[in-house]
């Protein structure tokens, strides 16, 4: 399931009949897209025809030059980087249905996300004007970073139009500098004295002297509601010059003065109907029936329409309206003045409405408006499938924190997702608390709860399960971790995949981080299978990475080769090169470094590259720097491996994935190679490493590298670390590691450079097959590495120790005891 | 430690009706000679601040100024 999407925020309004042409205006946005610009930003206060003139100039630009439009009507709701990302794609995909395909289903990051969609857009070809309006609402921090990204990497086909009430902090500064900027604001789109004139007698019907014209235009300052409320107040009223003479003689607010003759003179049933159903964001018949308590809502919308009183349509159908927003503030300021309980039974109502059309999100809105927490936190428990799956997390977070303790503590799924969001927000140590009032809750013989019944409720123990082993992983405890989740998979049915999925998965990362890598390799192949079942290919997929990364301590490259060949076929063929296709092609560059085939992992990173920077998953965005850094290392570019491995650490999330090998250990080794041993000591050091440290699994690549730097150094204590290092990985099976080890100990304890270049381990291993009697095919095979990539070894190596023939680097590395 | 809620005015051109009260909470609203409209009241905070004038430019107010009362100090300073 995805976000639910109101086709009425994607509805471009039609140009109004009454509206007049304004085409110096529709020129200069004209323009600006001729001329290359990103971004046109019409920025002025309620009332000045903002989406007026944007809607008429796509409409213009659609009928003329198949440029296509896509518009997004904003609300306070979308500060929610999940629900903006979902509408953003689906806007642009009402321009081309080819975009935004892939882009909103499940993002993890909006970054990601909104690469993805630019891509889309660049591919398709299409043309299209993206407009948002009503922008000011935006707010969120994480949503107008991503948009100043979005506007920096913009492609040619794509431009951006924004209308907003305030200036949006975005890097509007810069882009007008460089010239990339259109501007309309206030003074720009006020009616100029003509305008107001054809506005006047031509649109609205009035016969108005120019003296009377020029009043209006002097006492409004060309602001358009003001002269659109000072026509209606003039219909059928004998002396306009004597209305006009009175409002330009009064210095009372332009809208009181003007709504108030507006009203005043509607009959008493609009008026009471405009109070009571101010409160609404978008209104229908039906719903304005159910708020007002009255009938025949739907015919009053459309008269409130035909008489121009402020009403938008939303759709063709003309099914949903909204106030124009300068006038439902007034609106709903009236209505305050009848009291604060007035507006909560309306609040409620509307919220009941919602509810019983399935539109929950809305439904929770009014029923926290109307202060009825009981029945909001009922609702936000009934929601919690529905959000939880289009990863709304903001959205339900902002919503719990409106909810107060006493609320919640009667509601075990509710206290269960609290946990949930505890945990997303790092807030560990109020997770447990919660999950265990929950399950008092819940335990047989406790009295009622106030949790409706539901798959979320008969879940709830391996929810409960699943979080509590979550934050064992955590805190680094494994025996809890497979504790907990051993009782989420002994509660799971055999038809609850997605429980069994997670179970296994938890499971898997904890004996990933106990060192137990067969146990884990074997917990992640389930997890894999029950996330397929479950429907989530791209989960599914994504433990390639995981069960790679374990592989290759084993020593079974060959699989991890298989592995990932099959889960990118996979990935492109049902998946459309979305996630996690670029953490899947960063991870597979890794395993070919590893067999030596350089090439071909450089060509794995550009494919990634290609996707876009975004494209990665937050979890694996840092492993794409590692990828790089350590083809760049084998390539003997140390310095650029080094700057890469430094991004790789300003990028780092800790995630749950087990720290197998810390970016602070590839540096240090890197290091070790080129002899800047104090560096690599002080990293260690830092470490508290000590050659007589009890080992584990997550420490042994730290281990390993402080091994190495005892090698370089010519201390003895490399050689006994060494041999225990070498029993417990053979006694966990790690045979890549093992052979890593057995390498380590075949060179000799002597300061690096006193006998020329050093071999570099893959070299070491080519060198130890030269000296047997397989041939160079054979050998190549045995690497699982392409003949000229062996070729490329060999050439190093006999360059190394300056020979010429296999036999003669036979010789002399016996000589320098490297065989 | 007490939460410092400091008292702002605003100015507005144009008369706003005293109905707005109920819209403004806690402000009051004074019409001047000049025509303008002075609303006096407490804020809590920054966000609190730039809130109220986020409500009034979506009314079209035209700002004129915006301004902190100064309470008088309470009691001396210790030297």
């Amino acid at each position: 399931m995805v976000t639910p999407i109101l086709a009425t925020k994607l509805f471009a309004p039609s140009p109004r009949a009454q509206a007049i042409a304004r085409p110096h205006l529709v020129d200069a946005l004209d323009a600006g897209i001729r001329g290359g610009r990103r971004l046109s930003l019409v920025s002025a206060p309620a009332g000045f025809g903002k989406s007026t003139l944007l809607s008429a100039w796509v409409a213009a630009l659609r009928a003329r030059s198949g440029v296509r439009a896509a518009w997004l009507s904003l609300d306070e709701g979308d500060n929610d980087p999940a629900r903006f990302l979902a509408y953003l794609s689906a806007a642009l995909r009402s321009a081309d249905p080819a975009i935004g395909v892939h882009a909103h289903a499940g993002q993890p990051s909006l970054e990601a996300g909104l690469a993805l969609l630019i891509n889309e857009v660049a591919h398709s070809g299409q043309e299209i004007v993206l407009v948002l309006d009503d922008f000011q609402v935006i707010e969120d921090a994480a949503i107008l970073d991503a948009l100043g990204f979005l506007l920096e990497r913009l492609p040619a086909s794509l431009h951006i139009a924004i209308a907003s009430r305030s200036d949006p902090l975005l890097p509007v500064a810069r882009l007008r500098a460089r010239g990339e900027l259109t501007e309309l604001r206030a003074d720009g789109l006020r009616f100029t004295p003509a305008e107001a004139a054809e506005f006047l007698n031509t649109a609205m019907g009035l016969t108005l002297s120019h003296e009377d014209v020029a009043a209006l235009e002097t006492r409004t300052e060309g602001w358009i509601a003001g002269l659109q409320l000072a026509a209606l107040s003039m219909r059928d009223r004998a002396d306009a010059s004597a209305f006009i003479a009175g409002f330009a003689g009064s210095n009372r607010f332009v809208i009181d003065y003007l709504i108030e003759e507006v009203l005043e003179r509607a009959p008493e049933e609009t008026r009471d109907f405009l109070r009571d159903t101010a409160i609404l964001e978008r209104l229908s018949g039906p719903l304005c029936d159910a708020v007002t308590g009255g009938t025949g809502g739907g015919a009053t919308l459309a008269a409130l329409e035909r008489a121009n009183l402020f009403v938008v349509p939303l759709d063709e159908a003309r099914e949903w309206y909204r106030y124009h927003h300068l006038f439902a503030d007034v609106l709903r300021s009236r209505l305050l003045g009848h009291g604060a309980e007035r507006a909560a039974v309306l609040h409620a109502r509307a919220s009941a409405w919602f509810e019983h059309h399935d539109a929950l999100e809305e439904a929770v809105r009014y029923a926290l408006a109307a202060g009825d927490l009981t029945r909001a936190a009922r609702l936000i428990e009934a929601s919690i499938p529905g959000v939880r799956k289009s990863r709304q997390d903001a959205t339900l977070l902002r919503w719990l924190s409106m909810l107060p303790a006493e609320t919640m503590a009667r509601r075990p799924v509710l206290l269960v997702f609290s946990a949930w969001s505890a945990l997303v927000a790092g807030d560990i140590a109020a997770v447990e608390p919660r999950l265990e009032a929950a399950e008092r809750l819940v335990a047989p013989g406790a009295p009622a709860h106030e949790s409706e019944p539901g798959a979320e409720l008969d879940t709830l123990p391996i929810t409960i399960a699943l979080y509590r082993a979550a934050v064992a992983l955590a805190a680094g405890d494994v025996p809890g971790v497979t504790r907990h989740a051993s009782r989420a998979l002994r509660l799971a049915g055999p038809d609850e995949h997605l429980g069994r999925g997670a179970a296994a998965g938890l499971l898997g990362l904890g004996l990933w981080a106990g060192g137990d890598l067969e146990g884990g390799l074997g917990a992640f192949a389930d997890a894999g299978h029950s996330l397929r079942l479950a429907g989530n290919l791209t989960d599914a997929l994504s433990t390639t990475m995981v069960c790679a990364d374990m592989l290759v301590p084993l020593g079974r490259l060959g699989e991890a080769r298989r592995a990932y060949e099959s889960a990118l076929g996979e990935a492109r063929a049902r998946l459309g090169g979305g996630p996690p296709t670029a953490d899947l092609h960063g991870g597979f560059a890794e395993v070919l470094i590893e067999l030596g085939d350089l090439a071909a992992a450089e060509e794995q990173l550009s494919a990634a590259e290609a996707l876009g920077a975004g494209a990665f998953s937050a979890e694996h965005h840092y492993r794409w720097f590692v990828s790089k850094a350590l083809l760049r290392r084998a390539q003997g570019q140390p310095e650029a491996a080094l700057a890469l491995l430094e991004e790789a650490e300003r990028s780092y999330r800790r995630g749950f994935f087990a720290e197998a090998r810390p970016i602070g250990a590839m540096k240090a080794r890197i290091r070790i190679e080129q002899g800047r041993l104090p560096e690599a000591r002080a990293w260690l050091d830092a470490q508290g490493l000590t050659p007589l440290d009890e080992l584990g699994y997550l420490r042994e690549y730290s281990h390993l590298t402080l091994a190495r730097l005892l090698l370089a150094q010519g201390d003895a204590a490399a050689d006994p670390l060494l041999w225990r290092l070498h029993d417990a990985a053979l006694a966990g099976g790690r045979l890549g590691v093992v052979a890593e080890i057995r390498q380590l100990q075949r060179q000799p304890v002597a300061p690096a450079g006193e006998q020329g270049p050093r071999l570099s381990e893959r070299e070491l291993q080519v060198l130890t097959l030269l000296a047997s009697e397989l041939s160079g095919p054979e050998i190549a095979r045995a690497l699982f590495v392409s003949v000229n990539t062996l070729r490329t070894h060999t050439r190093h190596i006999f360059e190394k120790l300056a020979v010429g023939t296999r036999q003669a680097a036979v010789r002399r590395a016996r000589e320098r005891g490297l065989l | 430690m007490t939460i410092n809620t400091h008292t702002y005015q605003v100015r507005l051109r144009g008369r706003l009706d005293e109905r707005w009260a109920e819209w403004f909470v806690g402000f009051t609203l004074a019409g001047d000679a000049d025509g303008t409209t002075v609303l006096t009241g407490p804020v809590a905070d920054q966000a609190a601040l730039h809130g109220l004038l986020r409500r009034l430019g979506a009314l079209g107010a035209t700002l004129i100024s915006v301004n902190e009362l100064h309470s008088e100090p309470q009691g001396e300073e210790s030297p």
